[in-house]
């Protein structure tokens, strides 16, 4: 069947990958770059373990095809450090908070926080709870997520008044 | 997921002409939420999947006092819930689209995905029933345009010809109506409801001026509850006569019984979020969206 080339920009960098039409973004993500990190669930976009940011707004990546991507700027939890290789402000918040247990859903909430406190930085726990409604978990509960996304604002919100980024 | 042929269509004339060639074995293809839930699960099997979202310039959000608002087919519904002129010329609307699935779904699924696609478990077909929306559609015939209420015509089935696709949705200005739209979920944690009520009314306090309600997720396809809105119109909107019109509403719809809901609570439920739902928008007709 069909053969398509699809230009993107995966975490910054410029990638060509050729796909057949079916190829759905997370495969093409996993499988034709290697970027493990973004998770294949449910598969069925009902977890959102494979949730990446498309010029900057969260979809699951198991239910795109990966010619959607096409001149689209993706980012992946790859794409998620400080600015030294440390971890960054919101996955920090996620380790100290305990919001993981397994780690398997990890990187879908990770991006989707990303995305949400990038929009709304002060945000209520009634709207984190919602901004998560797309995301399971099925280790730990929500209580240390919904901790950890909050701490995530504060800190960020630190880093703004600070001046650095 | 089989595999299929993906058409890449660079205008509305070019996807209609490439439906019209596979027919059956064709299917659009916009954000692709709905569509690749469909494939993936083999429900559906097109050999050919014309990719409608990539066509430029189908996601415009335009107001004018005259016509209302026009919304491309493009139109994501998280671009819908933050639009600035959507959110305060037509809030009930932008307020549903804020609350559709789960913010991932909302910033890929488009307004014209949804539409077409017939799915009885969603909310914007009942809202904009409510609202009087018309779409207009293009096909090989050339264009024309319906009320959205008629676009509906059975489960997951719609008006759409062979060819026809969905080009613009047309809400007209709510003038000196208000409006709310409720959706009932099962859980909180539930993505799609089980039940969906668009109320449209012109107020004078509690005197009901003219009235517009719709019914849908609990129906095959959305409807319009005339009885109810007949029964409404022109009378002062007490606890009574609001009993009445529910009451007439969910007797007169022909509820679906699925793993979301059997028919009879769905009916009792539609009675109940109808009631609630007038009652809030005779209570307070001008509550502004929280920010």
């Amino acid at each position: 069947m069909s053969r398509h080339t699809v230009q993107l920009t995966v975490n910054g960098e410029p990638q060509e990958v050729e796909a057949p039409a079916r190829r759905l973004l997370s495969d093409l993500l996993r499988d034709d770059l290697h970027l493990t990190g973004t998770k294949r669930g449910c598969e069925t976009a009902i977890c959102g373990a494979c949730t990446v940011l498309i010029d900057g707004e969260p979809v699951k990546s198991c239910l795109m095809l990966a010619v959607q991507a096409r001149g689209r700027e993706v980012t992946t939890i790859e794409g998620v450090h400080g600015d030294n290789g440390e971890l960054d402000p919101i996955q920090q918040a996620f380790v100290e908070n305990g919001a993981l247990q397994c780690g398997y859903c990890t990187p879908g909430f990770i991006m989707t926080t990303r995305a949400f406190l990038a929009k709304n930085p002060q945000p209520t726990r009634a709207q984190v709870r919602e901004a998560l409604s797309g995301n399971l978990c099925r280790c730990t509960g929500y209580m240390g997520i919904v901790d950890a996304v909050l701490d995530a604002a504060r800190r960020l919100s630190g880093d703004r008044s600070r001046g650095s980024s | 997921m089989r595999d299929f042929e993906l058409l890449e269509p660079r205008s509305v004339p070019e996807a209609s002409r490439m439906l019209i060639e596979h027919g059956e074995d064709a299917r659009l293809l916009a954000g692709g939420t709905a569509l690749l839930l469909a494939l993936r699960q083999r429900l559906l099997t097109p050999s050919h999947v014309v990719f409608f979202g990539g066509i430029g310039g189908l996601n415009d959000i335009r107001y004018d006092e005259r016509n209302g608002l026009r919304l491309g087919p493009l139109v994501r519904h998280a671009e819908l819930a933050a639009s600035p002129i959507v959110r305060s010329e037509v809030p009930m609307l932008a307020d549903m689209a804020g609350r559709i699935a789960n913010p991932q779904v909302r910033s890929q699924a488009t307004l014209g995905g949804n539409l077409c696609y017939g799915d009885p478990a969603t909310d914007p077909p009942t809202c904009l029933i409510a609202l009087d929306a018309h779409v207009r559609l293009s096909g090989p015939d050339g264009e024309r345009t319906l009320p959205l209420e008629s676009f509906y015509v059975d489960y997951y089935e719609t008006a759409l010809k062979r060819g026809e696709v969905l080009t613009e949705v047309m809400v007209p200005p709510l003038g000196p109506a208000a409006g709310a739209y409720t959706r009932f979920l099962k859980t909180p944690a539930e993505h799609r409801p089980l039940v969906g009520v668009g109320v449209v009314a012109r107020m004078e306090g509690r005197l009901c001026r003219e009235v517009r309600i719709a019914i849908g997720a609990s129906t095959p396809f959305p409807v319009r509850a005339r009885a109810a809105e007949e029964l409404l119109t022109g009378k002062i909107v007490t606890p009574d006569v609001l009993e009445e019109a529910a009451a007439m509403a969910a007797s007169d719809i022909e509820p679906l019984s699925d793993f979301r809901a059997q028919a009879e609570y769905r009916r009792e439920m539609v009675k109940v979020v109808l009631r609630r739902t007038v009652a809030a928008l005779f209570d307070e007709p001008n509550e502004k969206l929280t920010p």
